[in-house]
């Protein structure tokens, strides 16, 4: 159909406030300015030397990933079957275990680590690393049952049914006949679930202390700190590798029908 | 001895109100029978209970002679073919084919031997590295085919194959199956909700309606003399008239209906008598427009004609009562025509239940 | 299936998730609701609720929470129809684009998407810049630190969330029904108002939710884009727990918090018909 002009205008718009403030921020980082100047007096690289100069940053990064990976990985192992009951089988109590298990997602995130935070007070003795695992992998867990579940749902049952009457068992039909079938729903599952991690202030915001903070968190301390293009620099990488992620799982797997 | 044989099976979806009650079925060894219904008759329902899939709450299911009621589907050696095909979307014509029998652990030369073997008969030589998507939907069915009968199934159980296929397909992977049963000589029970599918394929029919069997005989037997009010309107006894039985002696009865009075030799509903309320069904082939014919008539008006090509539909109306007519050729005028005839041993006469 | 293998199976599959979330989320959130109604001695009382709830500098940042709220909500559906009016039409190549272009700010680092802000907001940010060099203003306005700051920021946060709900909604509308209505004499923004919105009805106030919610809550926005001069409830609670160490006040925070999203959460749901 013929688009008509008005909507693309407006759309047109839409796409300029919504990325418009990214490529601001990636010409920022290249300024030879040491306050946030618009526009920029000279070029030079020295933000991006800074960024890898901080130790702290590396650090945090790696606490991050760390964090991400075991978080997701987690989220997965334990998501799966529940994303597997939840759509291939029909029981009392259903709809309260899908409300269940989507809530971390509707809970505001704050109040979630704030809890853990008093929880973990009361408890004693988690130590802030673990804490920090535990409330990503919470998080994370309605993505892990959304995207698989709706991925599972596009598969035909009677293929597993199939794979039985031939002599599967029904765990060897998992992992032979499903899981290579919702590969994609898998991994789209991985890489929003690792996101989301990545991002998270939240829920970093009150399980980490002095010596463990994630990379997000570390970039509110330093902002409160100093007031340089360093930020726009570390920004201006970590926005080019999420269009790079981005765009790659859209070509790969259609990430967008997974949001 | 029956090879298949179902005894009081109570089963379904959902516990409180299971599809099949107390359900009996006995399949002979060898023979080709099918489970005819329109959906929702539980034919399903009895095919996987067969198959495993459904474990029955009450009754048990034997096959070969070992009572199999809670032995898992993995372990009952049955091939089941999947309306649609149900194939392994990752994997190669090889490699669906071969699937049951790696399960089996056989060895590697003999599996290639015998998916070789398989693919032979099916016709599909030459397209073993093809995934499933690169195949047209009858190339698919014969890859389930080949899936399901390449491990050697004590039974093979068919749900509704043929259904997705357009009809030019259809009669021939109809034609192929009938073949393949005569050549393995495998007990096969096949469901659908397609009479002429079951007419022409099954040594044996069993019409289904509700969780109950209503008749059960080989294809002719069934269109022939259908046993209830229900397999005859499914075995295409389309017109039903309503009437009284106003004489009956042991060679039939006769019944008026309307202003017309029917000499009918088949009834059905054990000695019928006189005053009996009774439905009069006929196909709509089986009557002929006349001039002469004087009993067994109907008087009609044409309303309109519907041109199938080799036959013409001719929907008339009877009083309240409205019929239709096929005859073959193109639309005639029939205006001059005001009867139809219908032959004694073509009409059927059933008791009209009461609540009704 | 039978009864007990099916019981054990659901059991294997459910079990170790729910143990999980149990422990990690159901529990602390249940033990922070039961904390707000203790005094330090463990008796019940409401006092923590009414020394909050009284408090001029509370009711004034709840209150600018929800204005916010019910300024971007609107602009977000404002702009998120057209949007997601002219994706569905795309062929699926540069739809599949566009929706990825669509989803950055919501992928990306929202740290680094807010600080964007900073740059194009700042006082001698690309804004003031222009508006100096068009001679409209002589000193640099004071655009951060703003709640129309906090407002630009969470739309650019929230509106691919509305764009994406509505472009599902709309996907589900048949393609020729809109053609139906123009050939039966509608204008485009007729049959726009009297069929696609109808038809579109679930997602937009599924969407209306998602935001409404999601800007009540919203923590790295407010935080750097209204500092502590524009708090919201989001960096009022994070102000009053790990700056000021009024654990209590943060904790009726956190209910009241939880409240008004679930609140919002379920009302809005009266307005879905069908269960979304």
């Amino acid at each position: 159909m013929k688009q008509p002009r008005f909507p693309a205008v407006l759309f047109g718009l839409t796409l300029v406030f919504l990325l418009g403030p990214f490529v601001v921020i990636l010409l920022s980082s290249f300024s030879a300015d040491s306050i946030m100047r618009f526009p920029p007096s000279g070029f030079s690289l020295e933000w991006y030397q800074k960024v890898f100069n901080i130790r702290m940053f590396r650090t945090t990064f790696w606490i991050s990933l760390k964090t991400g990976l075991a978080a997701t990985f987690t989220a997965l192992a334990l998501g799966v079957p529940v994303a597997y009951a939840l759509v291939r089988y029909s029981f009392r109590g259903k709809t309260a275990l899908e409300v269940f298990f989507s809530s971390p997602a509707i809970v505001p995130g704050l109040v979630i680590g704030f809890s853990l935070l008093r929880f973990f007070i009361f408890v004693t003795k988690v130590p802030i690393g673990m804490g920090l695992y535990f409330g990503h992998t919470a998080i994370l867990f309605p993505y892990a049952v959304r995207v698989v579940s709706a991925s599972l749902r596009n598969f035909d049952p009677a293929v597993e049914e199939a794979a039985v009457s031939l002599g599967s068992t029904r765990l060897h039909t998992f992992f032979a006949v499903v899981v290579p079938n919702v590969r994609s729903g898998l991994v789209a599952a991985f890489i929003l679930a690792f996101i989301t991690s990545f991002n998270n202030v939240p829920i970093s915001l009150f399980l980490t202390g002095p010596g463990v903070a994630t990379l997000p968190i570390q970039m509110l301390v330093y902002m409160e700190y100093y007031f340089d293009p360093t930020i726009s620099a570390l920004s201006s990488i970590i926005i080019v590798f999420t269009i790079l992620i981005v765009q790659g799982a859209e070509r790969a797997l259609g990430i967008t029908n997974y949001l | 001895m029956a090879f298949v044989e179902l005894a009081g099976i109570t089963a379904g979806y959902v516990r409180d109100n299971p599809v099949l009650k107390g359900f009996h079925l006995e399949v002979g060894k060898g023979e080709l029978l099918s489970l005819l219904g329109p959906s929702g008759c539980g034919k399903t329902t009895t095919l996987r209970t067969i198959a495993g899939f459904i474990i029955a709450q009450a009754g048990t299911v034997m096959i070969g002679g070992k009572d199999v009621t809670t032995v898992p589907p993995n372990k009952r050696n049955i091939g089941l073919v999947f309306q649609n095909y149900a194939l392994f979307p990752h994997l190669t014509v090889f490699e669906n084919v071969a699937y049951g029998l790696k399960r089996r652990k056989v060895e590697r030369p003999e599996i290639r031997r015998r998916v070789a073997d398989v693919l032979e008969m099916v016709s599909l030589t030459g397209l073993e590295r093809r995934l499933p998507a690169q195949l047209s939907g009858g190339q698919r069915q014969r890859v389930a085919l080949a899936r399901s009968i390449v491990i050697e199934p004590d039974l093979l159980l068919l749900d509704e194959p043929l259904s997705n296929l357009d009809a030019k397909l259809r009669d021939e992977m109809r034609a192929e199956l009938s073949r393949l049963q005569h050549q393995l000589n495998i007990t096969m029970i096949y469901v659908t909700h397609d009479q002429i599918e079951a007419l022409s394929l099954s040594s044996k029919i069993v019409v289904m309606n509700g969780g109950d069997i209503e008749q059960i005989g080989t294809p002719e037997e069934i269109y022939e003399n259908p046993a209830t009010p229900f397999v005859a309107r499914f075995m295409g006894f389309d017109n039903r008239l309503v009437g009284t039985v106003t004489a009956s002696s042991d060679s039939g009865v006769v019944v008026r209906s309307g202003e017309s009075e029917f000499n009918c030799c088949r009834t059905r509903g054990e000695g019928l008598q006189t005053g009996d309320e009774v439905y009069l069904f006929f196909r709509p082939r089986d009557a002929v427009f006349s001039l002469e014919a004087t009993e067994n008539t109907l008087p009609v008006t044409v309303n309109y004609t519907n041109y199938h090509g080799s036959t013409t539909l001719y929907a008339a109306s009877s009083g309240d009562q409205s019929i239709a007519v096929v005859m073959p050729g193109k639309p005639t005028d029939l205006s001059s025509y005001t009867k139809v005839h219908i032959p004694a041993d073509r009409l059927i006469v059933e008791r009209r239940p009461n609540h009704e | 299936m039978n009864q007990l293998n099916l019981k054990r199976t659901l059991t294997l599959l459910i079990l170790p998730g729910a143990i999980f979330l149990l422990l990690f989320f159901l529990v602390p959130l249940l033990f922070v609701f039961a904390e707000s109604f203790r005094d330090a001695e463990g008796a019940l009382t409401l006092a923590r609720y009414g020394e909050v709830l009284s408090d001029r500098q509370f009711r004034h940042v709840y209150l600018r929470t929800l204005k916010i709220a019910l300024i971007v909500t609107p602009l977000a559906v404002l702009l998120g129809y057209p949007s997601a009016y002219v994706i569905v039409r795309l062929p699926v190549g540069r739809k599949s684009l566009l929706m990825s272009l669509v989803i950055l700010p919501l992928m990306t680092s929202p740290v680094a998407r807010t600080f964007a802000w900073i740059v194009v907001l700042g006082r001698f940010g690309i804004v003031n810049e222009t508006l100096r060099a068009l001679r409209l203003v002589q000193e640099p306005a004071r655009l951060l630190y703003t709640e129309g700051a906090i407002v630009v920021g969470l739309l650019q946060l929230f509106l691919p969330i509305m764009v994406l709900t509505l472009v599902s909604a709309l996907e589900n509308v048949q393609d020729d029904v809109e053609e139906a209505a123009l050939s039966l004499g509608s204008s485009r923004l007729g049959s726009f108002f009297r069929v696609l919105v109808p038809l579109s009805y679930d997602g937009l106030i599924m969407g209306v939710t998602l935001v409404f919610t999601g800007c009540i809550t919203a923590y790295v926005t407010p935080a750097i884009l209204g500092g502590t001069k524009v708090l919201t409830l989001a960096t009022l609670m994070r102000l009053e727990s790990l700056v000021l160490m009024n654990w209590e006040a943060g904790t009726v925070i956190a209910v009241v918090m939880i409240v008004t999203t679930l609140v919002l959460y379920n009302g809005l749901r009266i307005y879905r018909p069908r269960n979304l």
